[in-house]
């Protein structure tokens, strides 16, 4: 018995530390949740002071629950979540394998590859949604406006002027609306964390069997197919932890939603809980003790994947 | 693979071609990002100065005279180093302990530390400024930032930490309690230069997500202990037309911190495994 205490004692700040983190802040929200409690309120003054006296039991999950925007949000949060996985790890496996030989310029080419990962994600959001995306003043609007000009331009040109003339003009894509914000998120988030699954990749390559390879590769097999029967089985595991840190950072996007969509409907939960933190504040902690439990079901969901083998 | 494709001379060209095409993509809104903070904000939005224009300096001028550049980056310094450092103190014997001597436990209470990570800041924001605003008088303090930041960056770091000690050898450890080494000794003179470079990750990595932690640094501070997140939050909301000045913070804001990462990329490549290698 006696040689567990040291163990203990050494984990100890580390659990005590994160158990307080956890505890006291969620303690307060539980209690906010069945409490009417708002920040301003000119008809009951009394609701804005947290009181044992404003119970409200079940009511604010009662009205979460109803509220339209609620099951949108969770929607929209998958959406964003899974789709920006299946882009990350897609696209980190492709350039993890491309880059994963030696041929001049490598070492620049990682540099270049990994930078996103490091930009701020209030610094992505911005530098996304105005200078690249922007339907007039963005690289999109102006890209579009080019080709148009273009086309204008060879329409005055015999025989091939007549094609071009039945060309339409173009449009740019505005990323302000509530659907393609959306993809504006996925876009921008992408981009960032693709280095991240790139980086972690490349390290599980180059620990890859090569001999393994070569006697596939004398049997004939086809790049693509050693591709899928030994690089992916290789990666499985680097990819189930790119899915759950991924996750872990993703549900609770946050900032990335706030500047692209700024109300136009875009939601996922964390940003539906800091619109109700802006005035019902019981609504906002009923919202956020739903999205503890999503997130629960989630993390035991990929935890267990990944924890499975960590322990071996 | 990379075999066949080194047996034919077009891939020998077409894939580093790629590689290259796919960086250059890559990279390009950072490049866009410093090439337009040199621009002004008038030039910024006119398409005929889109790639031919006067340099300036005037952003950064008046980004350092005007919104006091260098107090908010001083706070991302101090606020970023000591909680990186904090974790670590923490993390280290934390990892050390659930890697060498494992219990039965051992492996819920990393889930359990990983999914705190999980729970949505927004949850717990109203509680937090309340606590700390009205019941602890620590808001806006460096001190409150570099708890938070330590918190929240606690289980990835015990998490990395855990599976860079678990490659250690046992043995070597065990050696060491037969000599009488103390545990202390055990850790400063055994373990942690054995697992030099996957600290050195782990702190790295810590780093970059204290520095680019955008929700609390933003929430949780008004002036004294604002970091280069808020500098961001407070100019970002005149859209549109100051391409120019938004540029230049903004490249401000990233340029330490990814030439930081530049400079350590090896150490990244080869340390970023979260045990994903056997």
């Amino acid at each position: 018995m006696a040689n567990r205490t040291l163990p203990r004692l050494l984990q100890a700040p580390a659990v005590l530390m994160l158990l307080m983190w956890m505890l006291v802040p969620l303690g307060m929200t539980l209690f906010f949740s069945f409490i009417r409690y708002v920040l301003n309120s000119l008809r009951r003054p009394e609701w804005t002071t947290p009181s044992i006296e404003n119970w409200r039991g079940l009511g604010n999950y009662k009205y979460v629950l109803e509220a339209k925007d609620f099951w949108f949000a969770i929607q929209n949060s998958v959406f964003i979540v899974v789709s920006i996985l299946i882009f990350t790890v897609v696209f980190g496996l492709l350039i993890a394998v491309l880059v994963n030989r030696s041929f001049p310029g490598r070492g620049i080419v990682r540099v270049l590859l990994i930078s996103p990962f490091f930009v701020m994600p209030a610094v992505n959001a911005v530098l996304w949604i105005n200078m690249i995306l922007d339907p007039v003043l963005g690289l999109n609007g102006l890209a579009v406006a080019g080709i148009n000009d273009l086309v204008v331009g060879l329409r005055e040109f015999p025989l091939i002027g007549q094609f071009f003339s039945m060309w339409p003009e173009l449009k740019p894509m505005s990323f302000r609306a509530s659907q393609t914000s959306a993809y504006a998120v996925i876009m921008m988030v992408t981009w960032q964390w693709t280095p991240f699954a790139v980086l972690i990749f490349m390290t599980s390559l180059q620990s890859e069997d090569e001999s393994q390879k070569e006697a596939a590769m004398l049997d004939g097999a086809s790049a693509w197919s050693q591709f899928i029967n030994l690089t992916v089985p290789h990666l499985a595991r680097p990819i189930a932890i790119v899915v759950m840190i991924q996750s872990i950072f993703h549900l609770s996007l946050y900032a990335e939603i706030e500047i692209v969509s700024r109300g136009n409907g875009n939601k996922n939960l964390p940003y539906l809980i800091g619109e109700f933190t802006s005035n019902n504040i019981g609504a906002a902690s009923a919202t956020g003790i739903f999205a503890v439990i999503l997130a629960n079901i989630i993390a035991i969901f990929l935890l267990r994947m990944v924890g499975k083998s960590l322990m071996d | 693979m990379a075999a066949v494709a080194q047996t034919t001379p077009l891939s020998r060209v077409l894939w580093p071609t790629l590689a290259w095409i796919i960086a250059l993509i890559f990279f390009f809104p950072i490049f866009w990002l410093v090439f337009t903070s040199f621009k002004t904000d008038a030039d910024a939005v006119k398409p005929e100065h889109l790639l031919f224009f006067t340099p300036t300096l005037e952003n950064y001028a008046n980004m350092t005279e005007n919104y006091d550049y260098w107090r908010f980056a001083i706070n991302s310094v101090i606020t970023s180093t000591f909680a990186t450092g904090f974790a670590l103190v923490v993390g280290v014997p934390a990892a050390y302990a659930m890697a060498f001597d494992p219990s039965r436990h051992t492996k819920d209470i990393l889930v359990w530390m990983l999914s705190t990570k999980m729970l949505p800041a927004a949850a717990v924001l109203y509680p937090m400024t309340f606590l700390t605003k009205n019941m602890l008088g620590l808001f806006d303090t460096h001190f409150l930032i570099i708890v938070v930041l330590c918190l929240i960056n606690l289980p990835i770091v015990i998490w990395m930490l855990f599976t860079y000690f678990k490659e250690i050898p046992k043995d070597i450890i065990e050696a060491g309690k037969m000599d009488g080494v103390s545990t202390w000794g055990e850790i400063k003179d055994i373990l942690i230069p054995l697992a030099w470079g996957g600290i050195a990750s782990t702190a790295l990595l810590t780093f970059i997500f204290c520095w680019n932690e955008a929700y609390w640094t933003v929430r949780l501070t008004t002036i004294d202990a604002a970091t280069l997140s808020k500098l961001i939050e407070g100019n970002r909301a005149p859209e549109g037309l100051f391409f120019g000045r938004l540029s230049a913070v903004s490249t401000a804001a990233v340029g330490p911190i990814v030439v930081l990462g530049w400079f350590c990329q090896k150490q990244l490549v080869q340390g970023l495994t979260f045990g994903a290698v056997k």
